[in-house]
Parts: structure tokens; C-alpha cells; sequence
């Protein structure tokens, strides 16, 4: 692993309240660019809070958070210059049930872009493909499977050309025979050297596919590691607990 | 003002009286409305729904003048098969009033009522029968209580619009709050101040019961709440 | 129960639609209005607009409509400014005051339907509306309002309806709308059953109707919620 490169993302002993909850506690993570971060933990570990930090989601409440030189504080013109540079895809999908598929994708790149039509059209139809459902550009989510709405999400956030993207436990919510169209939709955008940082359970991805696992527990970055080490020496206790209950499936 | 204090107070007792008495029958009507609906029977789920569509349709004040005129009408006729020299006899403008408009906010307590019914989880009955609780029993520890809580925001809701129904019954000559008001306007030529002084009372009392549901609410919503 | 009456009745009574409806609209016209400038008070963040929009509905919600009528229309003319400014020229009129209280009631009601179609839009669309960079603004013309009014649409139709019921309060202030008519039948028949059960039938028919097309409007926009139907 090179280490010329400067992060695109940086957190220094960044922490989160939720009144007296101490969500995330002192995290200090670095990402660079093209690098692939797979997260997990138990639930409550504040893996998703942490990457809901990263594009502001959540405001954290101490630490600094540095995103593509911008660094995250109330000034709102910082804040939709970092958000232009991240895709979110979330748990539950959350497309805009009263826009067709295709309206889904072009929304947010004519309003914040201010794409013409025809052009944000054109790239919603690029990104349809890449995720393998252009035949479904007119219908409304309702109309789509739990899989395939979660690739529309995934194609929603490449139309607007991030250069990071964040999954939040995006497979969690899919019935099991959807999950791998899912997965093979992300394992081809980490092929195309996008930032990725992903929280998931799916051990079978990080595998194959992240440069870094990190394991978090209680607010706290427990253990990070590549993934050959990560799996088969880990060296925290709750590391090797948690893996072994997870792996048993 | 002065003067005319105790004559509101007045018509505010009987504005109360009308709301604890139309509130008997409106649940009465209700209870019974979604009774026949979930029924079996053909005949009553007709009379049932029949009930709603026209109750729900038709506007309070013509159901109030319908019963009291009507009753009116049917009751001179009556009288004078005994009595010819009769002119006219009719039920106290307190009872049509009361009974007008329980029977329409009933109509909507019938949906209310019926909707709570179904929408107890079939879930727990099932459990509980498991448990080899009777039927009855069952109904009383399962489905009634799940059925209040389901009922209950709605239930406030058609508390208030009887309050707020009490009003119209002043049309057929009962002598309440508006009815002092106008008294009251033609002595002091206040016109605005004696009606505000109606709206403030009715406020109050929308408070009231408001305050009261949300009391309910909190009570039957407790086993929702984390353990403090 | 004698039909003739009813079928003399009736023709005279349906004279008054056209005032009914008029009071209807204008009523649900100005009262919609009144209650987006109302809602956006109130989901503004601001104390000081959210307040006084807030205590608005609570008045209104809270008191008969009769009331509010009588107070409109026997009471404001208590004050002399009032009958020499302009405002004189719509509260000196019955329909007028009829119109301005049922509107200002419509009011009231709609606000807090528009608010409950608001919170009902689910939180994550808004986070995937930021996650993509869109302002609040854009946020709130682009998904929260189309999904509010959707949401929305059912309990707005009751109101219809229950304005339409309300209109009939404006016969209490001499206007001769259908129950106003009614009335006035009624009293030199002295045939309560037939002319109110007729006048009645009529209520319940227009109550269908309003009902009907509210339907068709929910089915029109509401088709995104079809499931495979594309």
C-alpha cells in the first residue's frame, strides 16, 4: 500500500453524543483515494453513525472531520460542496416513491447540477445499465423488488459523479436471493477504483473486495487490519468473538 | 358584563348537560353501529350502513331540526287522537337536540369503533386462545383493551364535535349560551363582547375534554412506554 | 308521508344549490390558501411565526362554527371603525361573513392536515434529498410536498364534505341557500319528514360525489404506490 497519497477523508479523535450516549468515541480513521474500507461491528457500535458523519448526516459533536480538503463545520456552502462529492446509499432504499425510476436519478443531478435534461437523462440511462436494469427507467420503486430498488439507489448516487461512496448496511434489508445482485453491483464499482466505504456484514465482500477492515464496537475503532489478517489472526478478543458469531452463518 | 354572568353560567351547565347525555348515546350508537356491521347479518350491516352514509352526509343542523319537527309533527298528531283541542306538542328541544346530534357524531363513532375492532392483532387473540382462554375471555383481557387504545385518539376527536354540536341545538330553542348572548345583545347593544364571551366558554370546554382524552391516552398507552 | 309535498319541495330547495356552492368553493378557495400560509408558519422553526399559527387552529378548532359565524356576523358590527373601513363592504353582507367564517374555519382544519401529511414523509427521503446535495428548499417543493399532498389527499376530501355539511350553518344568518329554503318550506307546510328527508338525500348525494371524484383524483396521483402495474 502506498502512502504518497494524502486522505480523502480524515477524522481525528472524532466523537458523538446523543444526549448522555456516546455514540462514536475519540475515532481517528484515514481514507485515501481509490481505498476500500469495509465496516462492521455489532449493532449500536456506531459504525453506521460514524459514515453518517462523514457526509454530515449526523454532526459530530467533537474531533475534526476533513472531507476532500473541506472540513466539516456549520458553514452550510462547505457542507453541499462535500455532500456533491459523496453517493449515500442507504438501508432502506429510500428512493422517492412518487418519481419514476428515471426521475429518481436525474432529480438531484438538475437541481444541484443544473444538468440539462437531456444530458441527466443520458447519464441516469449510463448508470441504469451499469446496475443491469435500464428496462425498469419508467416505473415507480413500489413496482421494483427489494434488490432491484437498491440498485436504482446505488445508480441514484453515481449520477452525480461522487468520487466517494458510503453504504449504509445496504443488503441488510433484502431477502437473501437479492443479495448477491446487490453485492455484484458493488464489487464492479470497487473494480472502477471509487472510494468506498461500507458498513456491512457481508464478510464474504470484505473479503474479496476491501483493502481495510475495520471492527467497531462501543464508539470505539476496536481493530483495523487488511482483510487476510483482519480474519485469520485477529487480535482483539471482541474481534474474534464477534467473527466467530457472525462466521458461524 | 355585569349581570349577565350567572345566566352564562347557566346555559354552560345545561351546554354540559347536553355533552354527558349526548355522549351516553353517541357511544351507545356507535357501540351498536359496528355491532351490526360485524355482524353476520345481512339485514343489520344494511340498516348499519344505511345509518352511516345518511348521518355522515347530512349536516348536523338539519338532523337537529329534522328530529325535533319531526317529532313535533308525529307527536301533535298523535296527542289529537286523544285530545282534539291540542295545538301543538313536542319533546323538549333538550332531548331532540341531544339525541340529533349523538346519532350523527355515532355514525362516525360506528367507523371508529369498527375500525379498532379489526385492528387488534390477530396475533394476540390467537395466543391467547392458545393459552385456552375462553372466548369471552379473550374479548374482555385481549380485544377490549387494544380496541380502547386503538379507539381512543378518534374517540376524542368525536367528543370534541359533540361539544362543538351543542351549539346547534340554541336553533330549536334550547336556551343556551347563544341564546343569552342574543338576550344579553339586545339590553346592552354589545353584541361582540357577549359572543366572544360564548366562543371563550366553548374554548374551555374543547380544552377540557381535549385534556381529558390526552389523559386517557397517556393510561392506555402505558405499557408502550421504556420503565422509567 | 306524502311524496307530493317532497316532489313540490325539492325543486325549490335545489333553487339554493347554486348559493351552496358558491359558499363552498370560495370557502374552500380562500381556506386552502390560508391554511399552506398557515402550514408554512408553523413548520417554519421560528417561534414567533409557528406560535401564532398554532394558536390560530387551536381557536378555531376548538369552537363551533355557529359561533364563529355569530360572532362574524352580529358582533363585529359592534365597532364603528370596522363599519366605516373597507372591510365593511364584505361583513355588512351575509354571504360574505358566511364565507369569510367557513373560510377561516377550512382553514384551521386544512393546516393541521397538510401538518400530518408533513411528518408523515419519511425522514430517510429527506437524508437521500441532502445525501444528494439538494438544498432544504428543493427538499421541501420536490418530495416533501408532493408526498404530503398525497398523504393528505383522503382527510382533505372529508373536509370537503364536512364543509359542504357546514354551508347549512348559513341559513342561520338569512341566506337562502338549500337549507335556508328548507326551512322557510317547511314552516308554511309544517311537513318536516318529507322536506328535510328529501333535502337530506340531496346532502348525502353531493357528499357521494365529492367523495367519487376525490377517489379518482387519489387514484390519478396516487399511482406510484401501485405495485407492478407499469
Amino acid at each position: 500500500m502506498s502512502t504518497q497519497t494524502s486522505p480523502i477523508i480524515r477524522l481525528v479523535s472524532v466523537g458523538k453524543r446523543f444526549g448522555d450516549f456516546e455514540a462514536l468515541v475519540d475515532v481517528d480513521l484515514e481514507v485515501r483515494p481509490g481505498e476500500r474500507i469495509v465496516i462492521c461491528g455489532p449493532s449500536g457500535s456506531g459504525k453506521s453513525t460514524l459514515i453518517r458523519c462523514i457526509n454530515r448526516m449526523e454532526k459530530h459533536t467533537s474531533g475534526t472531520i476533513v472531507v476532500n480538503g473541506h472540513e466539516l463545520t456549520d458553514d452550510l456552502r462547505d457542507i453541499d460542496a462535500v455532500r456533491r462529492e459523496i453517493g449515500m446509499v442507504f438501508q432502506s432504499f429510500n428512493l422517492f416513491p412518487h418519481m419514476t425510476v428515471l426521475r429518481n436519478l436525474t432529480i438531484a443531478q438538475r437541481l444541484v447540477r443544473k444538468t440539462p435534461k437531456a444530458e441527466a437523462e443520458a447519464v441516469a440511462m449510463h448508470f441504469l445499465e451499469r446496475v443491469r436494469i435500464p428496462e425498469q427507467a419508467a416505473k415507480y420503486p413500489a413496482q421494483l423488488s427489494g434488490g432491484q430498488q437498491q440498485r436504482v439507489a446505488i445508480a441514484r448516487a453515481l449520477c452525480m459523479k461522487p468520487r466517494i461512496m458510503l453504504f449504509d448496511e445496504p443488503t441488510s434489508a433484502l431477502d437473501p436471493e437479492m443479495i448477491s445482485e446487490v453485492l455484484e453491483v458493488m464489487v464492479d464499482l470497487a473494480g472502477d477504483g471509487m472510494t468506498m466505504v461500507c458498513v456491512t456484514h457481508e464478510m464474504g465482500f470484505a473479503r474479496s473486495v476491501a483493502d481495510r477492515v475495520i471492527f467497531m464496537d462501543r464508539g470505539r475503532l476496536v481493530e483495523q487490519a487488511d482483510p487476510e489478517t483482519f480474519f485469520t489472526r485477529p487480535q482483539n478478543e471482541r474481534t474474534a468473538l464477534f467473527l466467530r458469531q457472525i462466521l458461524r452463518h | 358584563m355585569t349581570g349577565w354572568w350567572d345566566d352564562y353560567l347557566w346555559a354552560a351547565l345545561t351546554v354540559a348537560k347536553v355533552f354527558v347525555c349526548s355522549l351516553v348515546f353517541m357511544v351507545v350508537f356507535g357501540l351498536s353501529g359496528a355491532a351490526a356491521k360485524l355482524s353476520s347479518s345481512k339485514p343489520a350491516q344494511a340498516v348499519a350502513n344505511a345509518y352511516t352514509v345518511f348521518f355522515r352526509g347530512t349536516p348536523e343542523i338539519l338532523v337537529v331540526l329534522l328530529l325535533y319537527f319531526g317529532s313535533a309533527v308525529t307527536l301533535t298528531a298523535v296527542g289529537r287522537l286523544f285530545d282534539p283541542s291540542i295545538r301543538f306538542l313536542d319533546i323538549p328541544p333538550f332531548w331532540a337536540g341531544t339525541i340529533a346530534i349523538a346519532l350523527v357524531v355515532g355514525a362516525y363513532a360506528t367507523e371508529t369503533f369498527r375500525g379498532a375492532f379489526l385492528g387488534v392483532s390477530p396475533g394476540s387473540i390467537e395466543a391467547a386462545r392458545a393459552l385456552g382462554m375462553s372466548g369471552l375471555q379473550t374479548f374482555v383481557y385481549i380485544r377490549i383493551p387494544e380496541m380502547w387504545r386503538l379507539a381512543l385518539p378518534p374517540f376524542g376527536n368525536h367528543m370534541l364535535s359533540l361539544v362543538k354540536d351543542t351549539a346547534l341545538i340554541s336553533i330549536i330553542g334550547l336556551e343556551e349560551m347563544l341564546f343569552v348572548a342574543k338576550q344579553a345583545t339586545s339590553t346592552t347593544g354589545k353584541p361582540f363582547t357577549m359572543y366572544i364571551v360564548v366562543g371563550l366558554i366553548y374554548l374551555a370546554f374543547s380544552t377540557l375534554v381535549t385534556g381529558l382524552t390526552m389523559a386517557l391516552e397517556h393510561h392506555a398507552n402505558r405499557h408502550l412506554r421504556a420503565p422509567t | 308521508m306524502k311524496v307530493e309535498i317532497a316532489l313540490d319541495a325539492l325543486p325549490r330547495m335545489l333553487a339554493g344549490i347554486g348559493l351552496t356552492f358558491q359558499l363552498l368553493l370560495l370557502a374552500l378557495g380562500i381556506g386552502t390558501a390560508l391554511a399552506v400560509l398557515l402550514l408554512l408558519m408553523r413548520i417554519s422553526g421560528r417561534w414567533w411565526l409557528s406560535l401564532p399559527a398554532q394558536a390560530y387552529c387551536y381557536v378555531f378548532r376548538g369552537t363551533p362554527i355557529l359561533v364563529q359565524i355569530f360572532i362574524i356576523y352580529y358582533g363585529l358590527p359592534q365597532f364603528e371603525w370596522l363599519r366605516e373601513s373597507v372591510l365593511w363592504v364584505v361583513l355588512r353582507d351575509p354571504f360574505g361573513c358566511a364565507v369569510l367564517a367557513l373560510a377561516l374555519n377550512v382553514g384551521a382544519y386544512v393546516t393541521e392536515i397538510l401538518r400530518g401529511g408533513v411528518l408523515s414523509v419519511e425522514r430517510g427521503l429527506l437524508e437521500a434529498g441532502a445525501a444528494l446535495g439538494m438544498s432544504s428548499t428543493h427538499r421541501f417543493v420536490y418530495i416533501t410536498a408532493p408526498l404530503a399532498v398525497r398523504i393528505a389527499l383522503p382527510a382533505y376530501g372529508n373536509e370537503i364534505i364536512s364543509l359542504l355539511k357546514s354551508t347549512a350553518l348559513a341559513s342561520t344568518i338569512t341566506l337562502a341557500d338549500m337549507t335556508g329554503i328548507a326551512r322557510t318550506v317547511v314552516a308554511e307546510t309544517f311537513a318536516p319528514y318529507e322536506v328535510f328527508i328529501s333535502l337530506a338525500l340531496v346532502y348525502v348525494s353531493l357528499a357521494w360525489l365529492i367523495q367519487r371524484s376525490m377517489h379518482r383524483v387519489e387514484a390519478r396521483i396516487g399511482r406510484y404506490a401501485t405495485r407492478r402495474a407499469g
